[in-house]
């Protein structure tokens, strides 16, 4: 039996690491919630073409479309921190870990600009 | 890295290597599933014709089946890793295990049958 953890304790949050950890884990669990979402509501599209161009509609909305500027961010962020951690812990990277964080998020910060980009160019901002 | 993980994995360190390696295949899977879903074939998407076509080529069902078990099992594994640090009590760790494996277990059938249905789905 060990001691309890507890949730957060802030004397260790003056590192790049402790924030990369807690974001991490924080996008992952928002990820996994998604997923979860995201398997229900495909399922939907089983059930004929009118019930998927329901779904469509509402997949087109603005709304969502900025929704999903923010889950290509969620994820970019943590694809590219997991990039980070493989790296720590299978080729000696812990010795430039912070380095890499600046690195990668920034290649991630890029992409994700790209990405949003085109996802708010598909949207018909005009109604009707 | 620990080169003798094999012996020691019922400390989760199995867990650990499979939770790297699913997130290199994630890493592929994951970002090229948004690079054709969401960036390039944005305007053919909202077509059900299209969908259903595609969903009925032989690779699709290989790989998004691949695809939903890989980020099924990394994601829970991952849950799983977050609640294991904040629960002691071994009763709610099996409460959590538990769930976990259920809503795998059930994401992962309805996962499957969408991928088996719109396989064999007939377009009118």
């Amino acid at each position: 039996m060990y001691k309890r953890t507890r949730f957060y304790d802030f004397t260790y949050y003056n590192f790049i690491g402790s924030w990369a950890w807690l974001l991490h884990r924080l996008a992952g669990l928002a990820l996994i919630f998604y997923l979860c979402l995201h398997i229900w509501v495909i399922n939907s599209l089983t059930y004929g073409e009118a019930a998927f161009n329901q779904v469509m509609i509402f997949l087109n909305s603005v709304p969502f479309k900025l929704l999903e500027t923010g889950l290509w961010g969620v994820i970019l962020f943590h694809a590219f921190n997991g990039v980070r951690i493989v790296i720590v812990d299978f080729f000696k990277g812990s010795l430039l870990q912070k380095k890499l964080f600046i690195v990668l998020i920034a290649v991630a910060f890029f992409l994700w600009a790209l990405g949003s980009y085109l996802i708010l160019s598909h949207v018909q901002w005009r109604v009707g | 890295m620990n080169k003798n993980f094999k012996q020691t994995s019922r400390t989760g360190s199995l867990a650990w290597l499979l939770q790297r390696i699913s997130a290199v295949i994630l890493f592929v899977l994951l970002l090229f599933h948004f690079i054709t879903y969401h960036f390039l074939t944005q305007g053919r998407m909202t077509s059900y014709q299209y969908v259903v076509a595609r969903a009925q080529s032989w690779w699709f069902p290989l790989l998004q089946f691949m695809f939903l078990l890989t980020a099924l099992y990394h994601g829970l594994n991952g849950v799983w890793s977050v609640l294991e640090d904040y629960t002691a009590s071994k009763f709610w760790r099996l409460v959590w295990y538990s769930l976990l494996l259920t809503v795998g277990t059930i994401l992962l059938f309805v996962g499957t049958l969408t991928i088996i249905k719109l396989y064999t789905l007939k377009i009118a």
